[in-house]
């Protein structure tokens, strides 16, 4: 009979590099004070938060939330694939993702677009200075992200990970992860509850 | 069971709670319990980013802690704030 005592199941690691995640911690913090700082300002603008956001498109912010999640979904296939040792099929997952995330800007652009040509600026209203402010944020952030992915796709291309070796395609998918888990909340926030 | 619960489902199912806020959103009955319904919606994509996509799930209790507490505090303060 096997006398010793019982050990706990060590914690997983977190998937890629230690920094990113403080990194992310610090992202979500600034966006997590964005939300509620929206949220409160509301308390007080309710008629004009709730008449300004019927201006917005939701249709276009409907089809970045589905192209930002497919993305991520892309994302999770890349690591999958390189973790087989497929690098090839690695980067066609980064090349779709990079095509999602393309997908957004494209969209974004056309619905910034659209409110600076009705004259629409930060200075419009408290809504609008929330919407601008808070979306060209997490604009910056998917440029940023697809950056990322992009490097990442380049160096898979190179052979420079292997089913062994491949933090930089866990840091880079954790930190695009961290810009859907963003948009997940901010598109119900700003475009449709009310 | 266990098959049914992977990264291509939850990113259908993700997909189809995304599709459901915004019916309910444009098209649903309106009130708090149709935005509650949104609400909870983002919370659920926001869960599963975390423990699947992100691989949350199984690593140290400070980061789950630190995650899903940041969606959880953001959540229930946005509901707080539209519902008092």
């Amino acid at each position: 009979m096997d006398s010793s005592p019982p050990t706990m199941p060590e914690a997983k690691l977190l998937p890629g590099d230690l920094a990113i995640w403080f990194f992310i911690f610090m992202e979500l913090l600034v966006f997590g004070i964005f939300f509620i700082v929206y949220a409160v300002m509301r308390i007080e603008n309710i008629e004009l938060f709730n008449e300004y956001q019927q201006t917005l498109n939701r249709e276009l912010g409907l089809a970045n939330t589905l192209l930002l999640i497919s993305a991520s979904y892309f994302v999770v296939r890349a690591v999958q694939a390189i973790r087989q040792n497929h690098a090839a099929s690695c980067v066609y997952w980064l090349y779709a993702a990079l095509a999602g995330g393309g997908g957004f800007l494209i969209l974004k652009s056309l619905e910034y677009n659209e409110k600076f040509s009705a004259g629409i600026s930060l200075s419009t209203n408290t809504f609008y200075m929330f919407y601008l402010s808070l979306t060209i944020f997490h604009f910056l952030h998917v440029i940023l992200g697809m950056l990322i992915l992009f490097a990442v796709a380049v160096k898979a291309k190179r052979g420079a990970y292997t089913a062994v070796s491949h933090t930089g395609v866990e840091t880079a998918a954790s930190y695009w992860h961290m810009v859907d888990l963003v948009w997940v909340i901010l598109f119900p926030l700003v475009y449709i509850i009310r | 069971m266990k098959t049914l619960y992977n990264v291509h489902t939850i990113w259908l199912l993700m997909m189809l709670l995304t599709l459901a806020s915004y019916f309910v959103g444009e098209v649903g009955p309106g009130g708090w319990l149709a935005m509650l319904f949104v609400l909870v919606a983002a919370l659920v994509k926001g869960i599963f980013i975390i423990r699947d996509f992100m691989e949350l799930h199984g690593v140290s209790l400070l980061w789950r802690v630190i995650m899903y507490g940041w969606l959880w505090v953001v959540c229930i303060s946005i509901a707080v704030a539209y519902f008092i």
